[in-house]
């Protein structure tokens, strides 16, 4: 774009302007990331004067190729996909499902609005702790309902895919809020007329969604998209809450903090100080997302070219 | 508001952590070790910042003795921080490293690297030694309160005193209700097939057999320590046993262990028990609702405060069905005291310790947390230390601290400590479950090759 | 005319249907919002020994001797002040250097402005560079330190990516016009473009305030003073030394919960509203 502010040391004033921006993004963000790679390949504990060696592409080696531990690396990896998957497939349904009955002017709508965004601002640590309280195995709520037909249940504290399934429930109840406002919005800028048109044409309710509904959509869709793939991708706040670190639930961001900061559980021992390895798992997770963040993109651009272009 | 006030002067009560000679109200300063104070020592100021992990006892009582300290060394003030026991380590790693640390909360120097073994990562406190994060307290007064063997074997690294420990603790016995077990006419069980038939006795009236802390995880497997131990009495040489593979947990005997593991996790302790944490559990068997409770003797305290009349008793976990082999406790050394060799307030920190260390102050932490004392005066005078009498002079150093792992050994390579038995963990055969571990040990022990 | 004649008392019949569906499909959804929060007012009036019989009795009186307990035991309004102050300072310093960078990449008014505006979707991905980032705070000397803890929410590339986008969607007729009036670079930005993006400002402050409101690995890791906790480290320090008094906890709980919900329902109007304003376009 051509600058039309004027000449001379006016032209200098975006970059005054942006020159603080561009120093925290160096300083917090895209410093330590290369730091990160650059860590990845040291033996680094993390402890001041202790020697810090290079050790090439060992900590890599390790972490995807070493014994046992690798394939639960390796578990991890896929666990991370399938919270992500999951989290969002099933909050951005959930989402855009329950702005469209929201969105149909019936009484109450303020309420369950209200209602269904307020995990959002409580916090992770409330959100936890409300979940670990409500199912609670002896005599909770849940348990009681389950007792009614024999059954019980360990809720987080039993089988890793039943707690884990569990994470994925609460982190759907936190944030589902987020979604259904901003479809809730993205729904409101649709004029009535359209649908009147089409109806008009004789349109049916699929088609009305099909054809107005979500191509108008796609802003929203798009954004909903991004913040719930990265949310769920990077989230692992509410493991720590709920179960805390525990094999065969662990995600891959969990893994990197816990080898790192040497989180240690009754089970796993000893594992602490290795920043180096911590750091090398720390940039295999930043490919993967990077790798499904560009995907997607992409898809998203071409979806948008194709609908709106 | 005056509802409030009782309160705050029931918590203040409640906080001196039943040391006889704690103060009424902190501000009425009769401190606890009054005497024991030097007084010509050069006034001390400035902060002792202080990191401790959490077990609500051992929380009171340090808030109590904080409030002593201060009130002891005007100028000084106390900045205490709590954290999760899993989280410690990492904690006091990031504190030493930003020098935000005077006194430090430490565990046993255990686990340390033994000669058979090949590719392990050094155990946090060596690390934490080599890279000189932690004072040399060869040479402190307070360290000779202490008895000799107890700063040997848990607080020293080549020939240096790094660390003080605190106590001893027994991980290995079971809490039985004594009232419940006379009500139902149940025999305390001496041999595992006792303890078979009294749990079906109590789920026959309706009562839960056991309880542990199991939203933790580890304290449903310590909790059975036993099992092991009537096994395997040679804790150590079952390290090196599996390290060799002259021993694999494919054996017959490790067979019918696991056989056991899965009795205990899937028929003894109660339904619902991972909903507890490790210090609920206390509570759980307080309330009367389970007739035992599996679990270390660091509970006692919280058993006794939340129900002073209830009568309980403890014993080793009957894991043989053969009497003999289940008269041994297995414990380890607990927590203990290390000073950051970066601090800027040494000589508070030395201060802090030293009033720790003083007979009377350390007697009142034995009464509040219920270690086995690791000072020759100290004495447990509580239920427990009558109960635990009999096991002292053959107690035993378990498996947990021997052992480190090869690198790139998988989870399961010490069943022990990880919830393998539903409806805690994922097997239902034992001899699945021993094959996982086997495995999950051999590949990092092959990868160390 | 004949389609409409036709479809029209279908539809009505259908609606009533539909509202009836709709009606129960939103009343069992508010079930599962509401059931924790009723659990957790029932426990909290509840005593111990109560609760450890009976975990979902209604409670036998309403005491209030836990929140008196949970009230005595933590400083829970300094950790909500302290939420307050990490969550205002860190948005109004990101807000208010996003919108420049933001504001200059839109319109390439700097060099590199593609490139940079690459980084920033490339960003989007970065996990926390915990490693790296601790090591900084550290040589910065603002370990433990509510400056150096604000400092790690001051970069937040989506909300740079919304900001462009929604910058993009503004006619650049409006620069040329603003030029043609004599208008500086500082005037054109302050007095025209941040006034017409102001739904795209608020988005970004509420979603970023969002985040750091929740953050509580970070405070884990660089916060050892009490004094300096927030909320969410303040309360799970709080459970994990009482955890085992369920009652007490869950007052606690609800004494954070309860001032939260009260400014949520005062401001939701500008809460929801910032979530939505900028998020549907561009």
């Amino acid at each position: 774009m051509r600058y039309l502010f004027g000449n001379g040391a006016s032209r200098l004033a975006p970059y005054l302007l942006i020159t603080p921006g561009l120093f925290l993004y160096a300083l917090f963000a895209l410093g330590p990331s290369l730091a990160t790679v650059v860590f990845s390949f040291t033996d680094a504990s993390g402890l001041p004067k202790l020697p810090i060696n290079w050790v090439g592409f060992d900590n890599y080696k390790e972490f995807l190729t070493l014994g046992a531990a690798a394939r639960e690396n390796l578990d991890a990896l896929v666990r991370t996909l399938i919270f992500s998957v999951g989290v969002t497939v099933i909050q951005f349904s959930l989402g855009l499902f329950v702005a469209i009955l929201l969105n149909q002017g019936l009484r109450g709508t303020k309420f369950f609005r209200t209602l269904f965004f307020f995990p959002v601002i409580l916090g992770v640590t409330i959100q936890g702790l409300m979940w670990t309280l409500f199912l609670y195995p002896i005599g909770g709520p849940l348990a009681t309902v389950l007792d009614w037909f024999g059954l019980q249940s360990e809720f987080l504290g039993g089988q890793p895919r039943e707690a884990f399934i569990w994470v994925m429930v609460v982190q759907i109840w936190a944030n589902m809020g987020i979604t259904m406002v901003i479809f809730l919005a993205g729904l409101q800028t649709i004029p009535d007329e359209i649908y009147e048109a089409a109806r008009i044409d004789g349109a049916d309710r699929g088609q009305l969604f099909r054809r107005i509904t979500w191509p108008l959509l796609t802003p929203s869709v798009n954004t909903n998209l991004a913040l719930t793939i990265i949310g769920s991708l990077q989230a692992w706040q509410l493991f720590y809450v709920l179960i805390s670190y525990r094999p065969g639930t662990q995600v891959l961001g969990y893994v990197v903090y816990a080898t790192a900061f040497g989180q240690t559980s009754g089970s796993t021992a000893g594992t602490t100080f290795r920043q180096g390895y911590g750091a090398a798992a720390g940039v295999i997770l930043f490919l993967i997302v990077l790798a499904i963040g560009i995907t997607t993109q992409y898809l998203l651009r071409r979806r948008e070219a194709r609908l709106l272009g | 508001m005056g509802k409030l006030i009782v309160a705050v002067a029931l918590i203040v009560a409640a906080c001196g952590g039943g040391a006889t000679s704690a103060p009424a109200t902190p501000a009425a300063s009769v401190p606890v070790g009054e005497t024991a104070v030097p007084p010509p020592t050069p006034a001390l100021s400035g902060s002792v910042r202080v990191l401790i992990h959490q077990n609500p006892p051992f929380v009171d009582f340090m808030t109590a003795f904080n409030k002593t300290f201060e009130a002891n060394h005007p100028g000084v003030t106390v900045e205490m921080e709590v954290v999760n026991a899993n989280d410690l380590m990492a904690k006091t790693q990031s504190r030493l490293t930003a020098q935000d640390v005077d006194v430090i909360d430490i565990f046993a120097f255990d686990r340390a690297v033994q000669p058979f073994m090949k590719n392990v990562e050094a155990p946090g406190w060596q690390k934490l030694i080599d890279a000189g994060l932690l004072m040399d307290i060869t040479d402190q007064a307070f360290v000779k309160s202490y008895d000799a063997a107890s700063v040997a074997d848990a607080g020293s690294y080549n020939g240096k005193v790094y660390a003080v420990n605190l106590g001893r603790v027994g991980y290995s016995g079971l809490y039985y209700n004594k009232d419940l077990f006379a009500a139902n006419n149940v025999a305390v069980p001496a041999t595992w097939n006792e303890l078979v038939a009294a749990c079906a006795t109590f789920k026959a009236a309706n009562i839960g057999c056991m309880t542990a802390g199991g939203k933790d995880g580890w304290p449903i497997f310590v909790g059975a320590y036993g099992l092991l131990g009537s096994y395997f009495p040679d804790q150590l040489g079952l390290v090196q046993g599996l390290w060799d593979g002259s021993i694999k947990y494919t054996d017959a005997q490790w067979l019918e262990l696991l056989g056991k593991y899965k009795v205990y996790a899937g028929e003894m302790i109660e339904a619902g028990a991972s909903g507890i944490a490790g210090d609920a559990a206390p509570g759980r068997f307080a309330s009367g609702e389970v007739a035992m409770q599996a679990g270390g003797t660091w509970y006692a305290a919280a058993i006794d405060s939340l129900s002073p009349s209830f009568k309980w008793g403890y014993i080793p976990f009957p894991g043989s069905d053969n009497a003999a082999d289940n008269q041994f406790m297995f414990g380890k050394y607990d927590q203990g005291w290390a000073i950051a060799n970066d601090s800027s307030n040494k000589d508070a920190a030395v201060a802090y310790l030293s009033e720790f260390s003083d007979p009377a102050n350390y007697q009142a932490f034995v009464d509040a947390v219920g270690p086995i004392p690791t000072q020759p005066g100290a004495t447990l005078s509580t239920t427990l230390g009558a109960e635990i009498a009999p096991y002292l002079a053959t107690f035993k150093i378990g498996f947990e601290n021997y052992w480190l792992g090869p690198k790139g050994a998988g989870q399961y390579a010490t069943p022990m400590f990880t919830n393998l038995f539903k409806p805690f963990g994922t097997f239902d055969d034992p001899a699945a479950a021993a094959a996982q571990a086997q495995a999950d040990l051999q590949s990092g022990l092959d990868a160390a090759q | 005319m004949t389609a409409l004649t036709r479809t029209a008392p279908v539809t009505r019949r259908r609606f009533g249907w539909a509202k009836l569906a709709a009606y129960a499909i939103l009343v069992a959804l508010a079930v599962v919002y509401l059931a924790p929060m009723a659990m957790l007012i029932i426990t909290s009036f509840k005593t111990l020994p109560e609760f450890t019989r009976d975990a979902i009795s209604l409670p036998k009186s309403f005491s209030i001797d836990n929140f008196v307990e949970a009230w005595n035991k933590a400083s829970f309004p300094r950790y909500l002040l302290n939420t307050v102050i990490y969550t205002a300072a860190s948005t109004a310093i990101f807000v208010v250097t996003g919108t420049f960078l933001s504001i200059a990449i839109a319109r390439r008014f700097v060099r590199g402005s593609g490139f940079l505006f690459t980084m920033f979707l490339i960003a989007l991905f970065l996990p926390p560079a915990l490693i790296p980032q601790f090591q900084l705070i550290l040589r910065l000397g603002l370990y433990n330190n509510p400056i150096g803890y604000v400092m790690l929410f001051l970069v937040n590339p989506i909300g740079i990516v919304i900001l462009v986008n929604y910058i993009r969607t503004i006619p650049t007729e409006l620069d040329e016009a603003a030029a043609i009036e004599g208008c500086s670079y500082f005037r054109f930005v302050i007095q025209i473009v941040i006034p017409l993006i102001k739904p795209a400002i608020a988005t970004v402050a509420v979603l970023h305030a969002i985040g750091v409101w929740n953050e509580l690995i970070l405070a884990t890791i660089y916060l050892t003073k009490a004094d300096y906790y927030p909320i969410t480290r303040g309360l799970i320090v709080f459970n994990g030394i009482y955890g085992n008094n369920w009652p007490v906890l869950a007052a606690a709980v609800l004494m954070i919960a309860v001032p939260i919900a009260a400014f949520f329902i005062l401001m939701q109007r500008y809460i929801i509203g910032g979530v939505t304003a900028g998020a549907v376009k561009g």
